[in-house]
């Protein structure tokens, strides 16, 4: 078999041809040193490693620091030396008779592959560890975001709860002091220092009641979306109701004041009525607040299935750059020394939005403004039309209507409806707390039962639905605080035939109470 | 008559500015540039000491690693002074470097040590909590440093020459 012959000896010119080859790659530079570190003799080329002849001594030095500190007692190998000149060598010292040899030999080339291969390897490393450090920082950020999100949210709903709860607790002292400014003002001997005094009196309470009114909205449209409540809507009684509660306060401030119905006849409007009456009283109030002089006109009209209500005043106006800043929750739009939280408008923005109408307004600087608002009907919203509050759900009692039962644990109000009860001649019992009502309404069943729902231990709603459960037969009128359909469904399912809510219109309860004995 | 000179070693994982160190305290210059050292650089730089004296210090700017090697091992010998370095932004650094101190205490059980943590220019991102410093100098010096602005700087070289020389 022919192949290449082994030979386990390089032949010595083979040897020589080696030693030249290796010799010119490295380019070593042997340096001969007597004991004492003076160069004795030098091999090669001193300038490749940065060895100035005229500094030889300089050059010798720094040799000579390389092996500071080592023990000189035998051969000592330190790679990738950088020299003088910044070049790299491998440098080796080696022992000999009577001093020592310092060889160098060069190691550039290899230094420079290296390190381009570490610079790789680190800088990957680097940019890895900052974009982990960059990553933990975002996560971290996220998270804080997420609990500030959270300790925000939390706030929020803690401020809505409070101002839902002072706006729902407002109405029930705000239900006495309408009730007892109503008997008062029906006094006809009451001199005009006292008219003036309950004028002022009215004036006051109506601001608290339309404030506490866009609390509760602001406060219920944070929590959730406001679900529509279309119901068939009195819209005489409304007119009626608003100009008694804004015409004295027109006029007190020298203000020409009218409210008036355009009608069709037929075709009952089917509004959400408590969202109705809070837009106008919104507007209305607004614009006595800000008309000087002149007048406030309101006008309603109940056309081809849409009601288009206006309120035109002849007031301070509202500049073109303001137009939508008054739409805006707490913002007064300049008008700030004229009172009022700035609710008005934002709110009744909403309350259009949801009834799906429509808002425009025109105004001019120093001579007034007008809104004017479309409402579409909402039968559509409703395959069964809800009753109007003031009708029955059911006249189911047989006798004659001529005791009432009132049950309400705050001794003005039970103490006011007495008042107004005994005042068109029924009879009255009051009771304070359901579980007595109940024993009450069964051993001497009533004719009416005015019922408050928020009662200390069992609800008003309970003790109508146990009085029901028991066979009761009377005439039960809910009264709450809470001005919502939801509220008002829960009174009805539980047995109620009307549903009420504070501040009650004395007048629209009285005829209420009288319809429900005539009915009888 | 020249000054006493010691070899006095950097040692520390790569990237946290031994290099920049060096051509600061010796130089007086600095680069953004980052260059990784393969092998080691020796400079030299005599330190006047305020007793008058001076001590030369020949500085080996060793190959950034966590670890020791054969190859550090060898270059460590005959050292006098280790100036540890860590870079206060990454906090794993300053684990490498006492590391390093533990392993080379086999070599070099006598020799002076001062803990560098540097980039001290980026203090506002240190991972290393001011905490963990007051801890580690109970049982060594501890210097703060800045190559890119040079604070600490020559007070690390100065406090080695010191202990060099008492």
């Amino acid at each position: 078999m022919n192949g290449p012959s082994v030979n386990d000896r390089i032949s010595p010119e083979l040897e020589r041809q080696i030693g030249r080859l290796l010799f010119e790659k490295m380019q070593p530079l042997l340096l001969e040193f007597d004991r004492d570190w003076h160069l004795v003799n030098l091999h090669g080329d001193a300038a490749l490693f940065g060895f100035a002849p005229d500094n030889a001594a300089n050059s010798v030095q720094q040799l000579q620091d390389l092996f500071l500190g080592m023990p000189m007692d035998g051969a000592i190998d330190l790679p990738f030396v950088q020299m003088p000149n910044g070049r790299n060598a491998h440098v080796h010292l080696m022992l000999v008779d009577g001093g020592h040899q310092v060889l160098l030999i060069d190691a550039q080339g290899e230094h420079d592959r290296q390190q381009a291969q570490q610079q790789v390897g680190n800088e990957s490393f680097l940019i890895a560890q900052q974009k982990d450090k960059a990553v933990r920082q975002l996560r971290q950020i996220r998270s804080e975001l997420e609990s500030q999100r959270n300790r925000l949210q939390e706030a929020n709903a803690l401020k809505n709860a409070l101002i839902a709860t002072l706006s729902h607790d407002f109405r029930t002292p705000l239900a006495s002091i309408f009730g007892y400014l109503h008997l008062l003002e029906e006094e006809p001997d009451a001199p005009l220092e006292t008219r003036n005094s309950l004028r002022a009196l009215r004036r006051n309470a109506n601001y608290l009641f339309a404030l506490a009114e866009n609390l509760l909205e602001y406060a219920r449209s944070e929590t959730r979306s406001s679900l529509l409540a279309p119901v068939v809507t009195d819209l005489e009684m409304m007119v009626e109701d608003l100009d008694q509660m804004f015409r004295v306060q027109a006029e007190d401030v020298g203000l020409g004041f009218s409210i008036t119905l355009d009608r069709e006849p037929g075709n009952p409007p089917v509004l959400d009525e408590l969202r109705l009456r809070q837009i106008l009283v919104n507007l209305i109030a607004n614009a006595i607040r800000y008309t000087q002089s002149g007048s406030v006109k309101v006008s309603l009209a109940w056309r081809g299935g849409s009601l288009v209500l206006s309120v035109r005043d002849t007031g301070v106006g509202i500049a073109q750059e303001a137009s939508q800043a008054v739409f805006v929750p707490f913002n007064r739009a300049g008008n700030a020394g004229n009172g009022g939280a700035g609710l008005g408008l934002s709110i009744v923005k909403r309350l259009v939005q949801q009834m799906l109408g429509t808002l425009e307004f025109e105004s001019r600087l120093g001579e007034g403004t007008c809104f004017r608002i479309e409402l579409p009907d909402l039968t559509h919203l409703v395959q069964k039309v809800d009753a109007p509050v003031e009708s029955e759900a059911g006249q189911t009692h047989a006798d004659r209507a001529s005791s009432v039962l009132i049950v309400d644990d705050d001794p003005d109000m039970s103490h006011l409806l007495g008042e107004i009860m005994a005042g068109v001649g029924f009879r009255v019992r009051v009771v304070a707390d359901a579980t007595r009502a109940v024993e009450q309404a069964l051993a001497d069943p009533p004719d009416i039962l005015l019922v408050d729902v928020e009662l200390p231990g069992l609800s008003g709603n309970t003790a109508v639905f146990r009085l029901r459960a028991k066979g009761y037969r009377g005439h039960v009128v809910t009264i709450s605080a809470t001005p919502t359909e939801e509220a008002r469904k829960v009174a009805l399912n539980a047995g109620a035939n009307q549903f009420m809510t504070k501040p009650i219109n004395i007048e629209q309860f009285t005829r209420a109470m009288l319809r429900v004995r005539r009915s009888d | 008559m020249s000054a006493t000179a010691s070899k006095v070693c950097l040692l520390g994982d790569f990237g946290v500015g031994k290099t920049s160190l060096v051509a600061r305290y010796v130089r007086n210059t600095f680069s953004d540039n980052y260059l990784t050292t393969v092998g080691v650089k020796v400079d030299s730089k005599e330190v006047p000491l305020p007793d008058g004296a001076a001590r030369k210090l020949v500085i080996w700017d060793i190959a950034g690693k966590s670890g020791l090697d054969a190859l550090n091992m060898s270059y460590l010998r005959g050292a006098s002074g280790l100036l540890l370095v860590a870079d206060g932004t990454r906090e794993a650094t300053l684990r490498s470097a006492v590391d390093l101190l533990l392993q080379s205490r086999t070599l070099l059980p006598d020799a002076h040590a001062i803990l560098l943590i540097n980039k001290l220019d980026l203090v506002d991102r240190w991972e290393v909590a001011p905490a963990t410093l007051v801890e580690l100098r109970k049982s060594m010096p501890v210097i703060e440093t800045s190559a890119r602005q040079g604070d600490g700087v020559e007070q690390a070289f100065l406090e080695m020459a010191t202990r060099l020389n008492a």
